[in-house]
């Protein structure tokens, strides 16, 4: 399973994490993001160990969602030391998403 | 997976839309897929709305379920031109027989069919030309059903008057052809050739028009439409022939026996000369067997597409 990605976690997770972390931004009502919630959860299981993959919802973590200027969902973020080194936006194959974890990985 | 073999028996059937539907569709099932996923524009993204602009994209079931002002954004259509081009020269008319459809023109022409059918459902703008010894038919590439229609016509019009005897005698000039829808087709324009590359002139004159549309920024998918048995393995029975060239109506005498390794030989080295530079110039090239079924082509033009996006 993703983490769940939240303010209270945020630190501990994210910023700190000497993983490559992927973070998918998605909202309940956001019907783009349930489509992409499968695949996030299967890449979860598959980069086990590898990288960090976690979800954050923004209705309820718009902090974070203001951080990183998200004005898109879904978006997926790749954040390696505390930067943002890359983002998808929107429903996207599963293989774009694959490409690039491997990419940064 | 149906072949030209099932569509044979329902020849008389005149409704090249309907059949070549069936040929989309039964191909795409056997891909384990529903047959109408992923082909319409679709809703990929929701976007924060900023304001000023238009109102007409709002997602207004969620402002009244949530308040919030967000844009439904759709995945982008894609603006694909292709362009069919078919041989129907008399020697497409191999092998000849009782049926008018069970040979490389017919195998061409439901090929085509399916794939304009596909490409209408990608949202793809197609146009068709038709040339044997010059381009007869050249049409624009566009993407109304009523075009579409017009397309599914003259296949079947083709088709029809591959019976006449007006059909024979008439030799091919692909260079010149290729050359000719090189510079009439619209820039970067998907090229998917029908032929069987029987050819008056030097290879190297077609090998210079296949040049000449990369020159021009198409991409080119070339389908060498064959009946391999005959053509190929020269599997006549070993009795004494007569053999007609279909395009120029010359006889010759031959024992089947006696030619056979060197038939197989020269062609062999014709296919892989033309395999070749294809290679070279980073052309598709894919060899068509009529007595296979039409997913080999559908599923190479798909491939290709994905390549392209």
């Amino acid at each position: 399973m993703a983490v769940e990605i939240t303010e209270a976690n945020y630190n501990e997770v994210v910023a700190q994490s000497d993983k490559l972390v992927m973070i998918d931004f998605w909202a309940e009502w956001c019907g783009p993001c349930r489509m992409v919630a499968p695949i996030v959860a299967e890449l979860a299981t598959e980069y086990e160990g590898k990288a960090v993959i976690g979800k954050c919802d923004v209705d309820e973590n718009s902090e974070i969602a203001v951080k990183f200027s998200i004005r898109n969902i879904p978006t997926l973020l790749f954040v390696k030391n505390g930067e943002v080194v890359d983002k998808l936006v929107g429903a996207v194959p599963k293989a774009k998403i694959v490409e690039k974890l491997d990419a940064y990985l | 997976m149906i072949t030209l073999a099932d569509i044979q028996q329902h020849h008389e059937f005149d409704n090249f839309e309907l059949l070549a539907q069936q040929i989309v569709e039964g191909f795409i099932t056997g891909l384990h897929r529903s047959p109408f996923h992923g082909f319409s524009v679709e809703f990929a993204e929701h976007r924060l709305y900023n304001s000023g602009e238009s109102t007409k994209h709002i997602d207004w079931k969620l402002f009244a379920k949530t308040d919030k002002l967000f844009v439904k954004r759709y995945e982008e259509e894609t603006n694909l031109r292709c362009r069919i081009v078919i041989d129907t020269s008399s020697s497409m008319l191999f092998p000849f027989g009782n049926s008018s459809i069970y040979n490389k023109l017919g195998f061409s022409l439901y090929s085509a069919a399916a794939l304009i059918y596909l490409l209408r459902k990608q949202r793809d703008a197609v146009g068709l030309s038709l040339f044997n010894n010059g381009v007869y038919v050249h049409t624009d590439a566009k993407l109304s059903a009523t075009h579409a229609h017009m397309l599914y016509k003259q296949l079947y019009t083709t088709l029809q008057e591959s019976y006449s005897s007006e059909s024979f005698k008439q030799n091919t000039s692909l260079a010149q052809s290729l050359h000719q829808i090189a510079e009439t087709t619209h820039t970067r324009s998907l090229i998917i050739i029908f032929s069987d590359f029987f050819e008056n002139t030097n290879y190297e004159d077609v090998f210079a028009a296949l040049q000449h549309c990369k020159y021009n920024k198409h991409e080119v998918l070339v389908f060498h439409v064959t009946e391999p048995n005959h053509e190929e393995q020269f599997a006549f029975e070993n009795r004494p022939l007569k053999i007609t060239d279909m395009e120029t109506g010359e006889i010759i005498k031959i024992q089947p026996e006696t030619v056979r390794n060197t038939f197989k030989a020269n062609v062999e080295s014709i296919v892989q000369s033309i395999a070749h530079m294809c290679t070279q110039y980073q052309i598709d090239y894919i060899k068509a067997d009529i007595n296979q079924g039409f997913s080999h082509v559908l599923l190479n033009y798909l491939i290709k597409r994905n390549k392209l996006m």
